[in-house]
């Protein structure tokens, strides 16, 4: 039996990210994979950081759910509006729009998203598969992802599966804006976000360096460099000196397991 | 003269929709949409209508499956943890109807702007983002006080607004319960950008009733083109602290949109009908287990 699961190493991962004070916004999903990567890692790193170093950070559940009593949840709401999730205890809801948070003067310090596909700039792409113009997959639209990607300051893009189709050199559309010009060119366009912070995956951790260049920050253990350079279907370069992602501390985990998530709801069972 | 009663059937009520409208539909992804007023306007075989949106769903999958939709402005069409949205990714990917995309929140902004007497909405934010590129409806200029570039988001201009509320009167005004959530609030914007607002409620009370708790109403009775008691009007979407989420119709809906085949038995069966049948169909003890406890 492992120590940790994949989820774990990547909660506490996340959980380091976050500093004290700062705001933390995450969306609800559906379907356990992108619910994990979603809304269930997200909750449990920003319920460490704020059982650890971060005890002033504000939790903004679904986007309108204001730090919410995590560890009273009975089980993981299944869809963003549930009744249940509207007695969930919590400081504030949103009941206005715009609501408590203004999300344009750029309060939101760090958020999560995904999609369909993301390439080496860090473009995220949840509106179409194929030619914009005559899709191959009309996928569900771009939601609230251009938001994300342009204006909140640091975005996790967390992704289910790690494969080829998934990890593209150029996405298929533009949903989320990435650094294809670069650190520069974001400021130019007028974006106000500093762009994708990290991409998070089963397999391992991408990083974006100085002028916005993707590189392969580490890879998780018992993961090969060859199953990351398989399947990513853009040149992640030289993996020779890449490190494997920092391993949970047994106190780390022991907090995720009985305080942040005593009924095991958001990472499930170790076994 | 006495106060005009507003209170009509479900099939005038969608008479007040005319081929090519633009309309907008309340609730917000799988909550709260007025469905029985949906299912009356695939009824009636409404045309060429533009559905002006924030977070589509269900609403929109069935009036586009049922022919009834030229285009969709939207930022979302789906069927949340039921999966993607059938008839409408046939339709896009067929070329059979026209999409425009706008990112949520701005969306909503959208009709925002209606309600100000705006015709755009600003936005400083979607330099490099697809949306503008494809969209020509999305107009770029320079912002007269920074210089940099800014985004002008066209109003939503509905020609109709539907929703469905908790409770309202003859008259027209609609009330949200005392705790209500975004999808609550949403319709309250909507309604704020149209004068031909069509509604159903819950339950219609009398106006003393409704003047016990003013705070709640919503949308004022002279918005109201008319009003509509229909309970269960959301169904199979949940109507907050009224009915809940029917989720074995919802899984019968998805399978039968699988294909044009099954999807036309679809219609056949339980649109083409009378609402009275179709809530029959969905039979009386299966609805009445869908009662939020507290709602009679």
């Amino acid at each position: 039996m492992n120590r940790y699961t994949t989820e774990e190493l990547i909660a506490v991962h996340l959980s380091h990210q976050i500093s004290d004070g700062e705001v933390g916004f995450t969306g609800l999903a559906t379907g356990k994979a992108a619910a994990n990567y979603i809304a269930n890692i997200p909750l449990a790193a920003m319920g460490l950081a704020k059982a650890t170093t971060a005890p002033n950070l504000t939790i903004l559940l679904a986007g309108w759910s204001v730090n919410p009593d995590l560890a009273n949840l009975s089980k993981m709401p299944e869809s963003e509006y549930d009744t249940e999730l509207m007695y969930l205890p919590c400081e504030a809801q949103m009941v206005s729009w715009p609501g408590p948070w203004s999300h344009h003067r750029g309060e939101i310090d760090f958020a999560f998203c995904s999609g369909a596909q993301v390439d080496q700039y860090g473009n995220v792409n949840s509106t179409v598969i194929g030619d914009p113009e005559h899709p191959k997959v009309a996928l569900v639209g771009p939601i609230f992802v251009p938001e994300h990607m342009a204006i909140f300051n640091r975005e996790y893009i967390m992704m289910p599966h790690h494969d080829r189709r998934n990890f593209v050199e150029h996405v298929d559309s533009i949903t989320g804006v990435g650094y294809e010009r670069g650190r520069e060119g974001r400021l130019e366009m007028g974006l106000t976000g500093k762009g994708p912070e990290r991409i998070y995956t089963p397999l391992c951790i991408f990083g974006f360096d100085e002028e916005g260049k993707i590189f392969v920050e580490s890879i998780h253990p018992g993961v090969t460099k060859e199953q990351v350079i398989e399947n990513t279907g853009f040149d992640v370069g030289d993996l020779g000196n890449v490190p494997f992602t920092a391993e949970p501390t047994d106190e780390e985990l022991y907090l995720l397991r009985n305080v942040v998530d005593p009924n095991r709801l958001l990472l499930g069972e170790t076994e | 003269m006495e106060r005009t009663s507003k209170l009509v059937s479900l099939a005038q009520a969608a008479a007040n929709i005319h081929d090519g409208d633009r309309i907008a539909i309340g609730g917000f992804a799988v909550y709260q949409k007025p469905m029985a007023l949906v299912r009356e306007i695939v009824r009636q075989k409404k045309k060429d209508l533009t559905i002006v949106g924030i977070v589509n769903s269900l609403d929109a999958d069935l009036l586009i499956g049922a022919g009834c939709v030229r285009k969709i402005e939207t930022s979302y069409v789906g069927l949340e943890k039921y999966g993607l949205a059938p008839n409408y990714r046939r339709a896009v990917q067929n070329g059979e109807i026209e999409v425009d995309y706008y990112p949520e929140m701005l969306s909503w902004d959208r009709f925002r702007a209606d309600r100000e007497g705006w015709p755009y909405w600003p936005v400083y934010y979607l330099g490099g983002a697809d949306i503008v590129l494809r969209n020509k409806n999305i107009i770029e200029y320079k912002c007269p006080v920074t210089g940099k570039p800014v985004w002008a988001m066209p109003a939503a201009k509905p020609d109709a607004v539907i929703v469905h509320a908790y409770q309202g009167d003859r008259y027209g005004n609609l009330q949200l319960p005392e705790r209500h959530l975004l999808p609550q609030i949403q319709d309250a914007d909507l309604v704020r950008s149209c004068r031909n607002v069509i509604a159903t409620v819950e339950k219609i009370v009398d106006t003393e009733e409704i003047k016990k708790n003013p705070q709640r109403t919503f949308s004022l009775s002279f918005r109201n083109t008319c009003i509509v008691e229909a309970p269960f009007g959301s169904h199979p979407t949940a109507t907050l602290l009224a009915t809940k989420e029917d989720e074995m119709h919802f899984r019968e809906y998805v399978a039968a949109a699988k294909s044009k085949d099954t999807f036309d038995e679809y219609l056949k069966k339980y649109i083409y009908t009378t609402e009275e049948d179709y809530l029959n169909q969905i039979g009386k003890k299966r609805l009445d287990s869908l009662k939020e406890a507290g709602h009679e």
